[in-house]
């Protein structure tokens, strides 16, 4: 227990100092994740519109694969992603690995069918009578499509914050594909693995504040757009 | 005379249910037709089909002459001519100006032309006060107000209503059927409206056309079978 609190003591110092390495720690976690997440949601959000509002043979099958990848964990999309950029790998040319681009393509691939699926339950949920109204009054199908993502609008928004909440909080393809360099690819998630790896609890425990804090910020915006969500459909 | 929709031979199934049979059926334009039918009749599905939001499952389907294709194109352009306000109409989130603008804002129309043409409407209508309200706070009464204001901002050639006045109280009934009375002398406006009311069809309707089972019946027998909603 004084270990605990001590590492808590001297973490709260180390956050009112504002220590550079933690401060470069975050910085890189937010980046990567803020990435990821524009990334995924830029291609999750109209395919999450696409599968809800199309009919095609395989639908079903569709998304019973996108539920399956909600649970992919993240050490096997390191794997994957590793297999393709390493030196031997397809795009090891392009020497990504242990970049925060390698990061940022490991948790777009993370991501991508979180915000797909949550943009379809969200999209699902609007009434077809917006659809309808909307090319009734002379909407093109573009058109139509912008109203109902603007009435989905907090759904839509719960998915890409429930997003950001996923990739800033996973270690596996950080380390993997980070390679956890100081300074570069070391996020939050990795430094704190290392410093408990070394028995330094002080750095690990500070960052383990910053990233709950973090994490409430993001709860808070869910939990925001999702009572939006509720008043709304009301 | 001149013709406004010509339908022969048109069915619309669902699955393995057959909603709408209707052999031959010509509508003139400038004119307002009721359409009276028990729940489950076809109305909403005949008006659906009239709008283009769906399309038939076999038959012809002919506005102004011209055949009704599944272009989207072509259908885009026919759905700019006839606006059809729902039995329950939805409104989007936002005031009540940004909904009336609606369609105008898809037709490209300039903002003061808009503004100009949303206070013209939502005085048509007696909403003029609400301009500014959040649509979603409005009763149902109100709602439906506005959503024909929004149908009549665009100035549709036809005006196809679901249920005009269904679940609205008598004064907004009133102020309803007015207003798609003088739309259609002031604007030569054609009007089809589904209704439950024996009445309304015969203050306001040129003609009537009966549904029963998806078919055009006689008068006589489903005047019989809705004698006792004539509201």
């Amino acid at each position: 227990m004084d270990l605990l609190l001590d590492s808590l003591k001297s973490a709260f110092l180390l956050l009112l100092a504002c220590d550079p390495e933690l401060f470069t720690i975050v910085g890189v976690s937010l980046k990567v994740s803020a990435i990821s997440t524009l990334i995924a949601s830029l291609v999750g959000v109209p395919c999450g519109f696409l599968i809800a509002y199309s009919s095609f043979y395989g639908k079903r099958l569709l998304l019973t694969c996108l539920n399956t990848l909600l649970a992919m964990p993240t050490v096997v999309i390191g794997l994957l992603v590793y297999s393709f950029i390493s030196r031997r790998g397809v795009f090891g040319s392009l020497e990504l690995l242990y970049t925060q681009k390698a990061i940022v393509i490991g948790q777009v691939i993370l991501i991508v069918p979180l915000v797909t699926t949550l943009t379809i339950a969200a999209i699902s949920r609007i009434d077809n009578r917006y659809r309808s109204t909307a090319l009734t009054l002379g909407a093109t199908q573009l058109q139509m499509a912008l109203v109902i993502i603007q009435e989905a609008r907090y759904g839509i928004g719960a998915a890409v914050i429930a997003a950001f909440g996923r990739v800033i909080a996973e270690v596996g393809i950080s380390m993997m594909l980070g390679g956890n360099a100081r300074g570069f690819t070391r996020t939050m998630t990795t430094a704190m693995a290392l410093e408990y790896d070394k028995g330094e609890f002080v750095l690990a425990v500070a960052l383990g504040l910053t990233l709950m804090t973090i994490a409430f910020g993001v709860n808070l915006l869910f939990h925001f757009f999702q009572g939006r969500t509720h008043v709304d459909t009301l | 005379m001149s013709t406004l929709y010509r339908a022969e031979i048109l069915t619309k199934v669902f699955k393995d249910r057959t909603v709408l049979n209707i052999d031959h059926l010509e509508i003139e334009k400038h004119k307002i037709y009721a359409l009276i039918g028990a729940n489950g009749a076809g109305k909403t599905t005949l008006l659906n089909l009239l709008a283009f939001l769906i399309s038939q499952t076999s038959g012809k389907l002919q506005f102004c002459g011209q055949e009704v294709t599944s272009d989207r194109g072509h259908l885009l352009d026919l759905r700019r001519r006839v606006v059809l306000v729902d039995q329950y109409p939805i409104l989007f989130t936002g005031p009540v100006w940004k909904n009336v603008e609606f369609g105008l804002k898809v037709r490209g129309v300039s903002k003061t032309a808009r503004r100009k043409r949303v206070e013209e409407v939502l005085e048509l209508v007696g909403m003029e006060t609400f301009i500014m309200a959040d649509a979603h706070k409005l009763s149902g009464g109100e709602s439906k107000r506005v959503a024909l204001a929004r149908a009549l901002a665009v100035e549709p050639e036809v005006l196809l209503c679901d249920e005009p006045t269904a679940n609205v109280d008598e004064e907004n009934q009133e102020v309803i059927l007015r207003i798609l009375e003088r739309i259609n002398v002031e604007k030569r406006t054609s009007i089809i409206m589904a209704t439950h009311y024996l009445a309304q069809s015969k203050r306001l309707a040129h003609h009537t056309l009966m549904l029963e089972y998806g078919r055009l019946s006689e008068k006589s027998s489903l005047c019989a079978a809705l004698g006792s909603s004539t509201g």
